[in-house]
């Protein structure tokens, strides 16, 4: 069997009902133990009563008997005394008494030795009759061997001078063999006329005449009476061992038993009463009584187990009910209780498959208005409210996973936004340039772009401030503005006050964006760069690691009015610029430790001298070790390119000034011509070469001056053999002739501005041209590969 | 009317038809403890293994101790030492072959709650038999002038307040008392051996004439009691087994509480106060006071000697 507390816990039918039980269990032991004590009280008021009654009954009764005696010989005590002149009579009236009185077994009358003497008679006189079963013998007892005058029946009346009952005693009748008879005999004494004590008169009744009335006392099963005499003989008792052989004080003698002594104390002082003793090894209520002046004393003897077993009995009786009553309610209530909790159980049966997944369990239909209707309704609800919910987020997950795959494809697309062949300029050898971005997670806010134009290289990196979608918006924004901004201009600052002007117009998330944008002239290695709020890129350059200075500009998007300077730097050959955004140096390991700017450094000074395909991924590699399976927090976005300018081996320089008048454009064709020639030019090319320059230089002379200045023009012819670099300088007006929009070659001549298709004109017969205003001068470079 | 108080034994039957060898002792009184040494040297055989053929007859209400003894018909009985001089002061002569007690059991119980030595006049009881010798002398002597009351052999005159106090032996009617639940005290108990009346009781008596012829027999049978006796001293409750099967044979009145405490006190009595032994000797000096008394009070006519009770 398992633990029955565990049992019992299982179950709240079984628990419920145990309770119930318990304090039903409790209530009856109250009213019961209630009941009980009273009724106890009653049943032992009751049979003290019916025993004294029955008590008193029988004493009436023997003493009727007694009285009987008593009056049977009083009635002859005045012929005796009347006729004491004839001794004989004496014999005629004891036997009369027996006649008269058929429950008498014998009379005396005895008279004091040699009472008689002078009517003849001896020492002995005692007329003496017997009942033997309705014969009556009559004889005189006294002689020789019965001494009748020192019996106790004869002696007590005479010597008390009174009529008095004697001891009981045994009477042997000699001729029935065995035979035994216990008698007692009332006495009393004869006196004569003068008052003098001359015999005594005793009439004997059998004791068994008086057992049997008191015997035949039986208030209840085992109780029996008894009767003791004066010296506590038991002359009526139902063991035959104590019957006439011991006295009520017998057993005391030898097991100390001082309630039993009492009781025969009480007893032979004639007391009346009642007492709870034990007997024969069980309790007893023993109600005692004297019986009239005899000095005997009836007693009942109940056993308690008597008295009180009609209440014992019910007592198990009810006990039996109610342990089996409550067994009942216990098996009762728990199934009660059990049906009434079924649908809670079925409830709870299919709250656990809910609980398990399936939703759609159907729940108990129930019209119940009770708490277990109102708990499976409101269970009902709650199922319903889930399968609810669990719809909203099953389309949900639906949604976020189509977005989820839409932010893929933008992530994808804003990727594609992004330069992605590396290496970007194979044809060149003066450039090497990689970049790298690893998106943080979804679509991130880095941006980087770069391209040539002209012999420059612009180059960007940039940063939207948050993530998601928002920045990848705006970094696409900002990519293009840059884009077209830096189409038609060369000037870092510029641009980016343009693209910051245009994007404060549309901020209205208080967005920002930090960004580097550099123009490098690859001719030259003159890098002009404008920061704005971005990291400053790292120069590596003959073994040391240097910071390109920037000014602490304010991010883009803030500020409209924000104006922003141009800086400079001149780049050696043999140099690795190194851009970044702050994923690099913010990349955080597991225990929120940034990766740090000294470990960027650490990292680039051990791979100074390679590509820079190979230092990106050897940071991407440190930035990887260190953050290890920490997630990363931001998108890590990296840019470099070393500048390594190719030696122009010149074969040929020729240079000639003109001053600003148009007369003197034929000399300037003369002077080509004989370049090409020396170099081997054919004609088209001379004629080609000769239309760029003379476009250049005329607009030069019409418009780098102002009106009444005189102006100069010089140009530079260079030649390595292989390549033609036709340089045209002047110290007019600054102007950038590669920023003319190229021309409209659908309007007339007279409605194209100015200038516009002179350029455009020259691009096409040139491989490429490249403006420079340094030192007021404004420098235009012709390039073309001759052979 | 045939009454017969206690004495309820009807073993009388042909008596002279005894072989001359049979041995026939009837103790005194109706068959208790007080005789318990005989029930057992015939029980245990040791009056065979002494090779005499005893039989123990009681006396009846028409046929006491003496009366047998008289008439031939018993050999032996006991006595009390003031009876056997009464008898031998009365022309029978006796010899005392076995003397068992060694202190007198007599006492008075006072009904009154008095000391009996108070109670001059008092009615007191004696018993019809004529024990009580010493305590008639005691009376006269101290001058209480009693008035004897006999009766047959009970205690209920008393009981019934028919009497103011009685006599009664120590062994019996004084534990008949207790046991009809009188409460005893030395207040109301005056005990003899006491009050310098302390004469030995019961002795085994024989003729001197059937004594002469059978000297043998009569040591034979006194040695084999007096081994009962003591056998009975050392195993008193088989002892009283073997009372309580006389008791029932002879349809005795009593139980097994009372005839165990007579035992015990006629055991008792049996050992000397002076030598602490069980001497089974009759004592010159007890004999000589007895006599002296009994002779002062006119109970005897002239001294019975020690030498007149004993052997030779």
């Amino acid at each position: 069997m398992k633990n029955p507390i565990q049992y019992i816990r299982q179950s709240l039918s079984r628990k419920l009902s145990l309770w119930i039980v318990f304090f039903a269990a409790v209530i009856f032991n109250v009213a019961l133990g209630f009941m009980f004590t009273q009724s106890l009280r009653a049943v032992r008021q009751e049979a003290i009563s019916r025993a004294s009654k029955e008590l008193d009954n029988t004493v009436l009764r023997v003493n009727s008997i007694i009285q009987l005696v008593e009056t049977a010989t009083d009635n002859t005590d005045w012929l005796i005394t009347r006729h004491l002149d004839a001794p004989d009579s004496m014999f005629v009236y004891s036997r009369r008494i027996l006649q008269n009185n058929p429950e008498l077994n014998g009379c005396s009358i005895a008279f004091e030795p040699y009472y008689f003497q002078d009517k003849d008679r001896g020492r002995y006189f005692s007329a003496y009759t017997y009942n033997d079963n309705g014969n009556f013998y009559t004889s005189q007892e006294g002689n020789d061997h019965y001494e009748y005058f020192y019996m106790d029946w004869y002696q007590t009346a005479k010597l008390l001078d009174q009529p008095v009952w004697s001891e009981p005693f045994v009477d042997v009748n000699p001729e029935i063999h065995d035979s035994k008879e216990i008698i007692a005999s009332y006495s009393k004494p004869i006196k004569d006329k003068d008052g003098t004590y001359i015999g005594t008169i005793a009439t004997d009744i059998s004791l068994s005449w008086l057992s049997e009335t008191i015997s035949a006392v039986k208030p209840y099963p085992n109780s029996y009476s008894m009767m003791i005499g004066q010296g506590g003989t038991f002359f009526v008792h139902p063991d035959p061992e104590k019957l006439f052989y011991q006295t009520i004080f017998t057993e005391t003698l030898e097991h100390d038993d001082p309630a039993m002594a009492d009781l025969g104390h009480a007893m032979l002082r004639g007391e009346e009463g009642m007492r709870e003793l034990r007997m024969d090894g069980q309790d007893c209520y023993v109600f005692y009584k004297p019986l009239g002046d005899t000095g005997w004393s009836v007693a009942i003897v109940c056993p308690e187990s008597d008295i009180f077993g009609g209440y014992k009995r019910l007592q198990q009786m009810v006990f039996f009910i109610v342990v089996i009553g409550l067994i009942l309610m216990f098996l009762v209530f728990s199934r009660i209780v059990s049906y009434e909790l079924k649908p809670l159980r079925r409830l709870a049966d299919q709250a656990g498959t809910i609980a398990k997944g399936h939703f759609d369990q159907k729940l108990p239909d129930d019209d119940r208005s009770d708490e277990i209707g109102q708990l499976t309704h409101s269970f009902g609800d709650m199922q319903q409210s889930l399968m609810q919910y669990i719809d909203r987020l099953q389309s949900a997950t639906a949604q976020k996973a189509t977005i989820e795959s839409e932010l893929k494809i933008a992530n994808t697309i804003q990727l594609n936004m992004l330069p992605r062949v590396f290496p970007p300029f194979p044809e060149r050898g003066d450039i090497d340039l990689y970049a790298s971005m690893a998106p943080a997670k979804d679509v991130g806010g880095d941006l980087f772009d770069f391209y040539l134009r002209d012999e420059k290289l612009f180059f960007c990196i940039g940063d939207v401030s948050g993530k998601g979608v928002p920045a990848a918006m705006v970094m696409a924004v900002t990519l293009s503005l840059l884009r077209h901004s830096s189409s038609h201009e060369t000037d870092p600052a510029k641009v980016i006050q343009m693209v910051n002007e245009t994007l404060c117009k549309g901020n209205d998330y208080d967005m920002f964006v930090t960004l580097l944008l550099g123009v490098l002239d690859l001719p030259t290695g003159r890098l002009r760069y404008c920061s704005a709020g971005h990291d400053a890129p790292l120069i590596l350059h003959d073994g040391t690691i240097s910071t390109l200075t920037c000014q602490p500009n304010l991010p883009l998007a803030i500020l409209p009015e924000m104006r922003y300077k141009v800086q400079e730097y001149k780049l050696e050959p043999g140099s690795t610029l190194f851009l970044y955004t702050d994923g690099l140096t913010e990349a955080m390991n597991a225990d929120h430790e940034q990766f740090g700017m000294d470990r960027v450094r650490e990292q680039l000074s051990a791979c100074m001298n390679d590509a820079p395909r190979q230092i990106l991924e050897r940071v991407q590699d440190g930035v990887h070790a260190f953050v290890q399976d920490a997630e990363q927090s931001d998108d890590l976005t990296m840019l470099a390119f070393r500048y390594t300018p190719g030696e122009f081996a010149t074969i040929l320089s020729e240079k000639i000034t003109l001053s600003c008048d148009l007369k003197r454009v034929p000399e300037l064709n003369a002077f080509i011509a004989s370049v090409a020639q020396k170099l081997g030019a054919d004609a088209t090319v001379t004629g080609q070469l000769q239309l760029a320059v003379e476009e250049i230089v005329v607009n030069v002379m019409n418009y780098a001056y102002p009106e009444g200045k005189k102006g100069f023009v010089t140009i530079k012819v260079m030649s390595d053999g292989h390549q033609l670099r036709m340089v045209v300088i002047d110290s007019g007006v600054p102007f950038d002739p590669t920023l003319r929009e190229k021309a409209d070659t659908t309007l007339s001549a007279e409605e194209r501005p100015i200038g516009g298709l002179g350029i455009f004109l020259v691009r096409e017969l040139m491989d490429t041209i490249n403006y420079e205003r340094v030192d007021n001068r404004n420098i235009l470079m012709m390039i073309k590969t001759i052979k | 009317m045939k009454r017969l108080f206690l004495l309820a034994l009807f073993l009388v039957t042909a008596a002279s038809t005894w072989a001359q060898e049979r041995f026939v002792f009837t103790p005194q009184w109706t068959a208790q403890s007080q005789f318990a040494g005989y029930y057992v040297a015939q029980e245990k055989g040791f009056y065979r293994d002494a090779g005499i053929d005893v039989e123990i007859v009681h006396p009846t209400a028409t046929m006491s101790a003496m009366k047998r003894i008289s008439n031939n018909e018993s050999q032996a009985t006991t006595l009390q030492v003031c009876q056997a001089m009464e008898i031998i002061d009365g022309g029978i002569p006796l010899v005392n072959i076995l003397q068992t007690s060694m202190n007198n059991a007599m006492v008075i119980v006072s009904r009154r709650g008095v000391d009996p030595l108070t109670q001059k006049g008092a009615r007191v009881g004696i018993w019809s038999v004529g024990f009580g010798q010493l305590a008639i002398c005691m009376s006269l002597k101290d001058g209480l002038d009693y008035e004897w009351i006999r009766f047959a052999n009970n205690v209920n005159l008393f009981i019934k307040g028919a009497i103011d106090a009685t006599l009664a032996m120590s062994y019996n009617e004084y534990y008949q008392l207790v046991q009809a639940g009188y409460e005893m005290n030395d207040l109301i108990v005056y005990r003899f051996c006491d009050h310098g009346y302390n004469v030995q009781e019961d002795g085994v008596y024989m003729t001197r004439e059937y004594y002469e012829g059978h000297k043998e027999q009569a040591r034979k049978f006194a040695d084999a009691s007096r081994r009962g006796w003591e056998w009975a001293a050392e195993h008193p409750e088989e002892t009283l087994d073997i009372v309580m099967k006389y008791v029932k044979e002879n349809k005795i009145v009593t139980n097994r509480t009372m005839q165990r405490l007579m035992l015990a006190e006629v055991l008792r009595l049996q050992i000397d106060r002076e030598s602490g032994l069980r001497e089974f000797r009759l004592r010159p000096d007890m004999v000589k006071m007895a006599s002296d008394l009994m002779v002062e009070y006119m109970m005897l006519g002239n001294e019975v000697t020690y030498e007149q009770l004993t052997e030779d």
